[in-house]
């Protein structure tokens, strides 16, 4: 294209066609932050698990937080990555990022009150930390699914609010989550709600390109 | 019939703010690619936009490559808007 006088119906023409190019990248996204999040959920879990049971020692549980440091620490850089590979930001990457954002911001809100009750009180709630990922961020997941029309994203994010649900009557009706059939069910629901979402994500992705 | 906008009734002028009306921020290598334009065209009239108001330029860098990054803004918003109102009359709409 030229700085060249145009008609008006040429006018119309590249509005149109505009519009089209750029509705086009609009629909996927690229799934690897969900990756990141799944594989290092569902690692971590089978890992804690693993030390708890050969060494019986509730300190490992500690190591939860590794999937806090990692993601948090990882996301920003891969977001960054994912714009700079783009070469644009839409509406939709402008809801999506304030979405994960508030569920970020509200995980470590979670885990404050776990620590405030842990360090000022003597009590552990941190059974609700099994609750909470699977039921805000399968929120979240499924309200991206429906804003960008990926129905991998509503089945991921249904799955995971449904375990979250399960796992809040769990804890009402102060059910054990005993580590030989819970983390089973946390690592299937993880798998569901993230790491499968972001493998067909980046097929379609590919597929787009 | 109102006259058209003569910034916007450019091609390439038109085609850039019809892509950034669409999304929140696009970088120098995707208008262009987008607009199909070379870069020493598109960088001046990138600046004719920039001087109008109607879009802003960002200068900055994505790890160590330099990167441009463009926005509309709401008088580009307006002036894009206002164009098209005007045009509906000239092709009959």
């Amino acid at each position: 294209m030229e700085d060249k006088k145009i008609t008006e119906q040429e006018s119309l023409d590249i509005i149109t066609q505009m519009i089209a190019r750029t509705r086009h990248r609009l629909c996927l996204g690229d799934g690897n932050i969900m990756l990141l999040w799944g594989y290092l959920t569902v690692g971590v879990a089978l890992l804690v698990t693993l030390l708890l049971i050969v060494t019986k020692h509730q300190a490992v549980n500690w190591l939860w937080f590794l999937i806090m440091i990692i993601g948090g620490t990882a996301t920003p850089h891969l977001a960054k990555k994912k714009t700079a590979n783009a070469g644009a930001k839409t509406h939709l990457d402008t809801i999506t990022t304030g979405i994960w954002t508030t569920v970020g911001y509200l995980s470590l809100v979670c885990i404050a009150f776990c620590l405030v009750f842990l360090l000022a009180y003597g009590k552990d709630c941190w059974t609700v930390m099994f609750m909470f990922p699977l039921l805000i961020v399968g929120m979240a997941e499924t309200i991206q699914g429906i804003v960008i029309k990926e129905r991998s994203l509503i089945v991921g994010g249904a799955v995971g609010m449904a375990a979250g649900i399960f796992t809040m009557c769990l804890l009402a009706t102060a059910t054990p989550l005993a580590i030989s059939w819970y983390i089973p069910l946390f690592v299937v629901s993880f798998t569901a709600m993230m790491i499968v979402p972001g493998h067909i994500l980046n097929y379609k992705a590919r597929r787009q390109q | 019939m109102k006259p058209l906008d003569p910034l916007l009734h450019s091609q390439l002028r038109l085609a850039v703010m019809s892509v950034l009306m669409n999304l929140d921020e696009a970088d120098f290598v995707y208008i262009k690619q987008q607009t199909q334009s070379t870069a020493g065209n598109l960088s001046v009239q990138l600046d004719k936009l920039a001087e109008a108001g109607y879009i802003t330029i960002e200068k900055g860098f994505a790890g160590k490559k330099p990167r441009t990054t463009c926005r509309i803004t709401q008088l580009g918003k307006d002036a894009f808007a206002a164009y098209v109102d005007a045009l509906r009359p000239y092709l009959g709409l």
